[in-house]
């Protein structure tokens, strides 16, 4: 059952997204003029493809770093990152991975669980139990973030 | 309804202790019947049954007919007509009884009970889907189902079959009485499991008390209480039973939400270009959903432009240079108060006609 206290958590949470992604978004208008070289199409993808990342940070950043799935969305995608691929290139990310044998405890859960740790994000390393704990808390975040997206793409669009 | 449940898992538990009888098994069934049969009827009359069993079961044998407006065809029926009349009570079983859904009664089914197995499936499949789901999960132990091959569905089976339960039950029931005075205890439960603090260990028949098994045992509980968490939070997943189906909806339920997101990163880049995106309609419907007070009171101040105009320019110019890669700069915290006072300045275009001022920040940049 949902108590209280995961109601307020959840407000909280909603509004704190909700803030961030706006904010974002501002700030992305701001770059409208920019693509005057790129078709319009090809700034349209630009453009929604920032967009989802921004979706996806203010997301992890109104969780903070509770959670290993937020914690792995904001070194993926936060300033520190952004340095390393201007200078590495993106080869580095991949360097900077644990490396660590994958076991699945429970037999018999093989496919789904590695599909599970492909779609989770900070999901290869970590066993059974805490990933389907994760899982469960990005479902909720996730569907949040649907529901305030869906409501800024309605109204836009009236 | 629960202590009164009690004492009927504890009557029909007291009698397995005697001797076997044809006679006890004959009680047995006929207390079986007056579960399921009566319920239907009346409810509260359900109560008055329960002291039935233990002070009249003699007379009851021989006068089936109870006061409690038992039908017709139950009084004096002879012990081979009750397997037709059974048939007939299961549907009406499963849908008035309620308390095979009850957990107090499902957990000490589940003690005294053995795991179902195959070969009963016709009787399980008459069982409420509920208790049915509760006992697949104790079920899902996998070594544990092997070593037991008889069920024992205390309220509903054939009784033909119940009488082998019963023997079988009566049996198990001594052995792990005598078992459970040398070893450990522990509740099989997992609901009680993940309460508790920490846990008593009973052990079953034929299985290990090792350390390692109980961790393991331990750590399969912890793992099916979080399905159970997801299978409720996923829509239309509490049907499904078995984890790997569970485990493919939750996939399929990630996957689509993730698919949303973009669909929904889409429809906002495309209207995003919009010229006239004034924050004043977008709050206003929103305010029931997603603002609260200081988040109006954040956006409002920036309603009333008073940065000159030079100045913004220069600030925009300084963003586009910082946002040579393809990523949002609001990854970084301290970030955040330049938004803000960026906020302000788009707000102030806003205000103006923001298509000629874009035209003359087109002009700049080339």
């Amino acid at each position: 059952m949902i108590s209280k206290g995961a109601t307020r958590n959840s407000n909280s949470r909603r509004i704190k997204f909700a803030r961030r992604f706006v904010s974002a978004l501002l700030h992305m208008r701001n770059q409208n003029p920019r693509p005057g070289s790129l078709s319009i199409e090809g700034s349209v993808r630009t453009r929604s493809q920032r967009i989802k990342i921004a979706a996806y940070l203010s997301m992890a950043q109104a969780v903070g770093s509770r959670r290993a799935w937020s914690r792995a969305v904001l070194s993926k995608l936060g300033s520190r990152a952004r340095r390393h691929m201007r200078r590495m290139g993106r080869s580095s990310l991949g360097s900077l991975k644990k490396k660590r044998v994958i076991r699945s405890y429970s037999p018999g859960e093989l496919g789904q669980a590695k599909k599970l740790r492909q779609l989770v994000p900070g999901g290869e390393t970590m066993d059974i139990c805490s990933l389907l704990e994760e899982t469960a808390h990005y479902i909720t975040c996730l569907a949040t973030q649907v529901k305030v997206m869906q409501t800024l793409a309605d109204n836009f669009s009236k | 309804m629960e202590p009164n449940l009690g004492t009927i898992a504890r009557s029909i538990s007291i009698r397995p202790n005697r001797e076997e009888t044809g006679l006890e098994s004959l009680q047995f069934r006929e207390e079986i019947h007056r579960l399921m049969i009566v319920p239907p009827e009346n409810g509260s009359s359900f109560t008055a049954l329960l002291e039935l069993p233990e002070t009249q079961a003699m007379e009851l044998l021989h006068s089936p007919h109870s006061d409690k407006g038992v039908t017709v065809p139950l009084s004096g029926v002879p012990l081979h007509g009750i397997n037709d009349d059974h048939k007939s009570y299961l549907p009406s079983f499963n849908g008035n009884l309620t308390f095979p859904s009850n957990k107090v009664l499902i957990e000490r089914a589940a003690k005294f009970s053995v795991f179902a197995s195959g070969e009963h499936s016709p009787e399980t499949s008459s069982v409420p889907s509920d208790s049915s789901a509760n006992l697949e999960k104790v079920k899902s132990e996998p070594a544990d189902t092997d070593s037991n091959p008889n069920s024992s569905q205390l309220l509903v089976s054939d009784p033909t079959v119940n009488i082998k339960n019963q023997r079988s039950e009566k049996r198990k029931e001594r052995e792990k009485k005598g078992k459970g005075c040398t070893k450990k205890t522990k509740i099989e439960i997992s609901q009680d499991a993940e309460k508790l603090p920490y846990v008593h260990v009973r052990a079953r028949r034929g299985q290990a008390t090792d350390s390692h098994s109980l961790a393991e045992r331990a750590r399969r509980e912890k793992i099916n209480a979080r399905m159970k968490l997801l299978q409720e939070l996923v829509p239309g997943c509490s049907k499904i039973s078995g984890t790997a189906l569970v485990l493919d909806e939750i996939i399929n339920h990630v996957q689509s939400l993730q698919r949303q997101v973009e669909l929904l990163s889409m429809r906002l880049a495309s209207v995003n270009p919009r010229i006239d995106f004034n924050l004043d309609s977008l709050f206003a419907p929103e305010s029931g959903s997603l603002v609260d007070s200081n988040f109006s009171s954040m956006v409002s101040p920036l309603l009333w432009p008073e940065i000159p105009f030079n100045g913004n320019r220069q600030q925009h110019q300084q963003q586009w240079n910082f946002d040579a890669l393809h990523r949002p700069l609001w990854g970084r915290e301290e970030d955040s108060h330049t938004f803000i006072t960026m906020e302000n300045s788009l707000l102030s275009y806003d205000s103006a006609n923001s298509a000629s001022l874009h035209s003359n920040q087109l002009k700049m940049e080339l």
